[in-house]
């Protein structure tokens, strides 16, 4: 989260906290002016919002509960006398104690989690002014602080290391070469310097590798580190949804790279929503089908080889191959005729592509036909590969496997257009050898047979736009086969020049749009050899039968599209703007429905975002106002809200709206992905 | 210190003034005579830049060619260790491009975002260039002169400075931005 929306954020509150507090001590004073009710309710509803929106659960929960007690009141089925007063005070100094600790970038004086926990049961509990910390006993009095960057920089100068172990392995080989040259006498002399040589290398070798292995395990982080915040989420997520869920995590010490992990958290997110929301059903639904009413989602985490395998695993409905193709067909995501051809094992990887959701209305938990889609394009970020099983009424399961790290990769140096390419062998099948005779014709590409599935086949020096030297005659031709979810593609190079531990550096900021590459390592020879992205090919591939965009379509494309975002924080609308901004929309804001209203008329947008409640007219009642001008019939209406009840869904729905976004569960992407599903 | 009759206060202070201004007069005399440019060839003409730009000047090592990448990135190399582009610029100025021979260098400069390998048919090495014999770049003249700033007449020739501050800044230099 960026410090600034903190900031924002922090001064925001500070303005409701005051009204909070005021409106509160003339409360007490006068217990029967409950008309001060409402504006109190819309202070801790806003900052509930607000702190959503940055993603602090703690004030969340706090004003939660707050406004809990307030709607209480103002429905008359709580006293309002002083013990509750003081109850909603000592909500809002706790928010004020964190929020000030945030500004200061300290820890608040308080055990938020434990006043969290007794204020939602409504327990006063411990006194927030000070309370002596217990000495907490030095237990990591053997270790020391160091810099993240510092790590980094460490493993960075190890793959320096392991570089120059590779260039004195290849002298020792042209030392090798030289000693064939000279005469006997002299020759005997060179092998026996050249066997000493040879086993100091292997030495520095040994010593390299342990020092590497030592150096990335400074990096490495259990997975426990970012599951603690999964058990919260699932359990928040089951009863927002009504479900019995019994959740297992296996193997949270399994450690990984920092940087796999952070990739790996949003991925788990998530695939756990979609447990919970696609695959275990509702309690009287399994016992209806003879299963326990208690589901069980396992996120279980083990080593294989070199890699990570994380499983997620529902014992929910599991996924209908039929059912996913009729989707996929009626959103035009696959031919119908297509669909025929397609296994039903290939019909679950359909979820995968843009655009599919099986779900019928966007909503914030999950279908909002994005999800799989973009966990597919994080797991392809951190170099790892995914594969789905399931039994239709029994279970779900989706297997990511991961490497361990993304510094050092295990790769096949192939020789392509001039270049040396190096291919993680995470994506490589086989090497196999084709004669032309082999090659088949379909459609406009040609096909050839492994293991005697037809494989589309590509030039490589073809698809990466190099020259090519395919000679003709019936010499066979080197082609690897290359796996990537469930397809294959093989293409040819010239060479393959074989298996090698490769140093991955990154390209810099001159590459960062880069096409077909991952970054680049340094070969022995000290000359830099490119990695490919081997999801690029692919997507390459496919392009080749992909029709051209229309002129009208590339016109739409290049046109900046226009969003209102309506709301009365000022910490949400900051964020919506800046994060709508940073996309290449253009964005205009409005505080309240009135002014979204006068300003819609003004000039046409192509998207409205707004929050429900907001002084004046609210979300929903501005929406159908929307809805019934011609202007905006037709345009779309985004909801975000912190209000999470059904039944609030159904209202923005019934209103006009085409998606629902919960403040709780509000990220960056999520506001996206529904905005260019939307919109484009 | 402490001794009252020795130290006075005001004496060093003017003092103090006096040796700053001098100094800051200094330096802009000596600014004002000459910029420290490094010199080399492009498409058979003079070329300059400002030295604090260059990072160093290194004969042309093998360049690995990058798929799917706008022309003018030649090919990447290893700098110690940093994988580093080289660039053609020609092009950009509008200057025909001569084979590049055994004279050809890398100039490696470092823009705000990236340091980059600018191609050059020879270097020349520092030369201090005096800004007597400088003329702006005349509008309209016909030439591309969106990356220079003018030229330095000079009796062996004219050079000219490039204006490296838009050059490095220009999006056609970033893959997949041209």
């Amino acid at each position: 989260m960026a410090n600034r929306y903190l900031e924002i954020f922090c001064r925001e509150a500070e303005e409701h906290l005051a009204s909070l507090q005021s409106g509160l001590l003339v409360l007490e004073k006068n217990p029967a002016r409950t008309d001060l009710l409402h504006e109190l309710l819309r202070n801790a509803h806003t900052l509930k919002g607000s702190a959503r929106m940055v993603g602090l659960a703690d004030i969340s929960a706090i004003t939660h509960t707050m406004e809990e007690q307030l709607k209480g009141m103002e429905r008359g089925e709580r006293k309002v006398d002083a013990p509750a007063i003081d109850l909603l005070l000592r909500g809002a100094d706790a928010v004020a104690l964190i929020t000030s600790a945030l500004m200061r970038g300290t820890t608040p004086e308080l055990d938020v989690e434990r006043f969290v926990a007794e204020y939602e049961r409504g327990e006063l509990g411990q006194h927030i002014s000070a309370e002596p910390k217990e000495a907490q006993p030095e237990a990591h009095a053997d270790t020391v602080r160091a810099d993240v960057k510092t790590l980094d920089h460490l493993v960075n100068l190890v793959g320096e290391l392991i570089i120059n172990k590779k260039r004195l392995e290849a002298k020792l080989e042209r030392l090798k070469e030289i000693g064939y040259a000279l005469p006997d006498q002299h020759a005997a002399e060179l092998a026996t310097f050249r066997g000493e040589l040879e086993e100091d290398v292997l030495y520095l070798d040994y010593l390299i590798q342990e020092l590497h292995g030592k150096a990335m395990g400074l990096r490495m982080l259990p997975l426990r580190t970012i599951s603690d915040g999964l058990e919260r989420l699932v359990r928040d997520l089951a009863q927002q949804l009504g479900r019995e869920v019994q959740f297992q995590i296996v193997g949270q010490a399994i450690e990984m790279d920092r940087v796999l992990l952070e990739g790996l958290k949003p991925i788990l997110i998530h695939l756990l929503t979609n447990a919970l929301s696609h695959g275990i059903e509702a309690p009287d639904a399994r016992a209806a089908a003879g299963k326990p009413r208690r589901g069980t989602v396992l996120l279980s985490a083990r080593h294989q080889g070199n890699s990570v395998l994380v499983e997620v695993r529902d014992d929910g409905r599991g996924m209908d191959p039929a059912g996913i193709k009729a989707a996929a067909v009626a959103r035009g995501v696959l031919d119908p005729r297509e669909a025929d051809a397609i296994s039903d094992e290939e019909a679950l990887y359909l979820t995968f592509r843009p655009g599919f959701s099986t779900a019928e209305i966007v909503t914030d938990v999950s279908g909002r036909g994005v999800g799989m889609d973009v966990v597919k394009k994080n797991i392809e970020r951190v170099k790892g590969s995914v594969t789905l099983s399931s039994e239709p009424g029994s279970y779900t399961q989706v297997t990511l496997q991961l490497p361990l790290t993304l510094s050092v990769l295990d790769a096949l140096i192939v020789a392509c257009g001039g270049e040396t390419f190096a291919i993680p062998t995470t994506y490589l099948q086989e090497i196999v050898k084709v004669r032309a005779g082999e090659i088949d014709t379909l459609g406009s590409g040609e096909v050839i047979k492994v293991r005697g599935a037809t494989t589309p086949l590509y030039s490589l020096p073809g698809m990466l736009g190099l020259p090519e030297r395919r000679d003709a005659g019936d010499a066979p031709l080197s082609a690897v086969v290359l796996k990537h979810c469930d397809q294959r593609i093989a293409c040819i190079v010239e060479a393959h020049l074989g298996y090698s531990e490769v140093v991955v550096k990154g390209l810099g900021k001159q590459f960062r749009n880069v096409r077909f590459l991952f970054g680049a390592t340094i070969l022995g020879d000290g000359n830099p050899a490119l990695i490919l992205n081997v999801p690029d090919l692919f997507e390459a591939g496919r392009g080749v039968q992909r029709a051209p965009l229309s002129a009208e379509e590339v016109q739409a494309a290049q046109r900046r599209l226009k969003v209102l975002v309506v709301d009365d924080s000022i910490t949400t609308r900051t964020m919506e703007q800046s994060i709508l901004v940073s996309q290449g929309y253009q964005v205009v804001t409005a505080v309240s429905g009135e002014d979204a209203l006068e300003k819609s008329a003004q000039e046409q947008f192509d998207l409205v975002i707004s929050d429900v409640e907001m002084p004046g007219i609210n979300g929903f009642e501005l929406t159908r106002a929307l809805r019934s001008t011609d202007q905006y019939r037709e345009i779309p209406v985004i909801i975000v809200s912190s209000l999470s009840r059904d039944e609030d869904k159904r209202q923005a729905l019934q209103a006009g709206a085409q998606a629902y976004i919960v403040k709780g569960a509000f990220d960056q992407g999520l506001l996206l992905e529904t905005v260019q599903m939307l919109i484009g | 210190m402490g001794d009252d009759n020795s130290y006075d206060i005001r004496t060093i202070l003017t003092q103090m003034r006096e040796e700053y201004w001098q100094a800051l007069a200094e330096e802009e005399s000596e600014a004002k005579e000459t910029l420290e440019c490094l010199v080399f060839t492009l498409g058979g003409k003079r070329y300059a830049f400002e030295t604090h730009y260059a990072s160093e000047v290194i004969r042309i090592p093998k360049l690995v060619r990058v798929p799917a990448v706008q022309s003018l990135i030649r090919g990447i190399f290893n700098l110690r260790g940093e994988i580093t582009a080289a660039i053609d610029i020609r092009p950009m100025l509008g200057l025909p491009q001569p084979e590049i021979g055994p004279t050809g260098r890398i100039l490696v400069v470092r823009g705000d975002n990236f340091a980059t390998g600018i191609l050059a048919e020879a270097a020349h090495g520092v030369q201090g260039l005096c800004f007597d014999d400088f003329e702006p770049v005349a509008a309209g003249s016909g030439i591309k002169t969106q990356f220079l700033r003018g030229h330095f007449s000079l009796e062996e020739g004219s050079v000219i400075l490039l204006d490296m501050e838009a050059l490095l800044a220009d999006p056609e230099l970033v893959a997949g931005e041209a």
